[in-house]
């Protein structure tokens, strides 16, 4: 489950450099510069059609080359074409790549490679022959949930192994997009896994851009959804006639949608989390950054605006009177949500941190992010 | 955030030597372990053969911070962690791990002790439940005499 190399200059006994323990594989330094030529050479002559490898041959030396250098995008190329043609398993590509991983986290090749490899997959859960072909032998919803979910393992372990893994994260976001199809379940439980894990990593720019990138998503899916409710309640309107079939699947899904995910409640938290951490751990430029983006997205989610065209439309429908249209937009022009987030909040937070911290770096970041704040929200 | 290294030393005249210690290399790769530890356990030697007694210091040595506190009676601990764990936790977790051993390990054994004849065995413990610095010190911001204390934050 995991592959490194064993600092070990020179050959002291006359015997193999491969090391198995607990089921950690290991080279020893010092023969990596015979081996890597040699199964290097080996492959190039292949690739320029001067010697013949079959198919087993070709595994296994790819295989090893990745393993000695996982960047080697002709090897990673050499397997596609395998897989293509039938001989390798996709998976077994998969876990290479995560074994690749465990010793260069950050390796470019081998996070597109996997995303190609996904991509395969994918392509064959539509067609029918896949249940024959018996890869995992699920139902193809069950397949990708169980696929995404590894991804996020792979992901976070690789982000675990490297600062700031901008190539790990931005893998997961793709697998959500592509995989996951940004569903509210998927975003939601992403939040929450990765609550803890930002907590003790508080440093780490791309881990809170991700769930940046989480927080957004979510505001656009509630935008979506709330688009349909007042696309239908609109029909309705016109169609008197047509409202009971309209309140079948359409409505009701966003509305159930909608109900699930309370975002100014979520972006609140989201702030809650970056104070906490903020006063916990002093200095980290990272959490307040943090901090403005979500600000920022909260200010500006046309979520929020959304949700007051929705509640309007409601008022409408409800009562037909003009006295009652006054009294609904009377509610929502109160905006609730504007003033849970309201930067009043965050002066006085700023005003605390300032008179009681003694951390100079801590003092610089809450005086440029007070600047921001009279900037941004020009208050 | 993490602590690697935990370590209680003697800082005698002329040397310098290793009381006790306790280790995580859990998040190292698996073949670095070894070699990551003799680096820590030389590191921290080092550090207390070159700070003064009675003297408090963060020094950062490659992706790691190491810090000293060295008592006025000699007794020297060493916390090896990395650049996100809070400074303030790791010298409340060195003045309570010290204080803890000079009561429990009598300090004619200091000069002469090591690893094997030491008997004081919370290091381990300390270690695991201190990794995650909220859980272990909620009073973390009440440390009013530790920053009198000067501490000196030495780049290398």
């Amino acid at each position: 489950d995991e592959i490194g190399l064993i600092p070990c200059p020179e050959a002291r006994y006359n015997r193999s450099p491969i090391v198995l323990v607990e089921n950690k594989l290991g080279v020893e330094s010092w023969c990596v510069k015979f081996l890597l030529p040699y199964v290097h050479n080996k492959l190039l002559l292949y690739r320029q059609r001067k010697q013949w490898l079959n198919k087993d041959e070709l595994i296994d030396i790819t295989c090893t080359l990745l393993l000695l250098n996982s960047d080697f995008t002709t090897a990673w190329n050499v397997r596609k074409e395998l897989i293509l043609s039938g001989t390798l398993n996709p998976l077994k590509d998969l876990h290479l790549g995560k074994l690749a991983l465990t010793k260069f986290p950050k390796s470019p090749e081998t996070w597109i490679h996997r995303r190609w490899v996904l991509q395969q997959l994918i392509q064959e859960n539509s067609l029918p022959s896949l249940v024959t072909k018996g890869n995992l032998g699920a139902a193809p919803v069950e397949r990708i949930h169980r696929l995404v979910q590894e991804e996020m393992n792979v992901c976070s372990e690789a982000a675990g192994r490297y600062p700031s893994n901008y190539n790990a994260w931005s893998h997961r976001i793709w697998v959500l997009q592509h995989l996951g199809k940004l569903t509210v379940k998927v975003l939601l439980d992403e939040l929450s896994s990765t609550k803890y894990w930002v907590s003790v990593h508080v440093s780490d720019h791309s881990g809170f851009h991700y769930r940046q990138f989480l927080l957004k998503s979510l505001i656009g899916r509630t935008v979506t959804d709330n688009n349909v409710l007042v696309q239908n309640q609109m029909v309705n309107e016109q169609n008197p006639s047509l409202q009971k079939e309209e309140e079948g699947a359409g409505a009701e899904a966003a509305c159930a949608d909608e109900q699930s995910v309370d975002l100014p409640r979520r972006l609140e938290e989201e702030l809650e989390l970056c104070t906490e951490l903020i006063d916990t751990y002093p200095g980290h430029e990272t959490l307040w950054c943090h901090s403005d983006e979500t600000l920022n997205n909260a200010h500006h989610s046309p979520a929020t605006s959304h949700m007051a065209q929705v509640m309007d439309v409601d008022g409408l429908n409800e009562s037909s009177s003009k006295q009652g249209y006054t009294q609904e937009t009377k509610r929502l022009k109160r905006a609730p949500m504007q003033d849970s987030l309201g930067p009043e909040m965050e002066y006085r937070f700023i005003d605390k941190v300032l008179s009681t911290c003694r951390d100079a770096d801590q003092a610089r970041f809450a005086t440029a992010y007070r600047k921001w704040l009279v900037t941004f929200l020009g208050q | 955030m993490r602590l690697y290294s935990l370590s209680v030393l003697y800082k005698g005249d002329p040397k310098v030597h290793l009381l006790k210690a306790a280790y995580d290399v859990s998040t190292f790769n698996f073949f670095q372990r070894s070699s990551v530890q003799e680096f820590m356990t030389f590191t921290s030697q080092l550090i207390v053969e070159r700070s003064e007694l009675g003297s408090r210091a963060s020094v950062k040595e490659q992706e790691y911070l190491c810090h000293v506190y060295v008592r006025n009676d000699g007794l020297a601990g060493v916390v090896i962690a990395d650049n996100e764990y809070p400074q303030r936790v790791c010298f409340t977790l060195l003045d309570k791990v010290l204080d803890e051993f000079s009561r429990q390990v009598s300090k004619i054994d200091w000069p002469s002790g090591s690893p094997a004849t030491i008997s004081y065995a919370a290091l381990d413990g300390y270690l695991s439940k201190f990794q995650n610095p909220r859980d272990a010190d909620p009073m973390t911001r009440v440390q009013a005499e530790l920053d009198e204390t000067k501490i000196i934050l030495v780049r290398r």
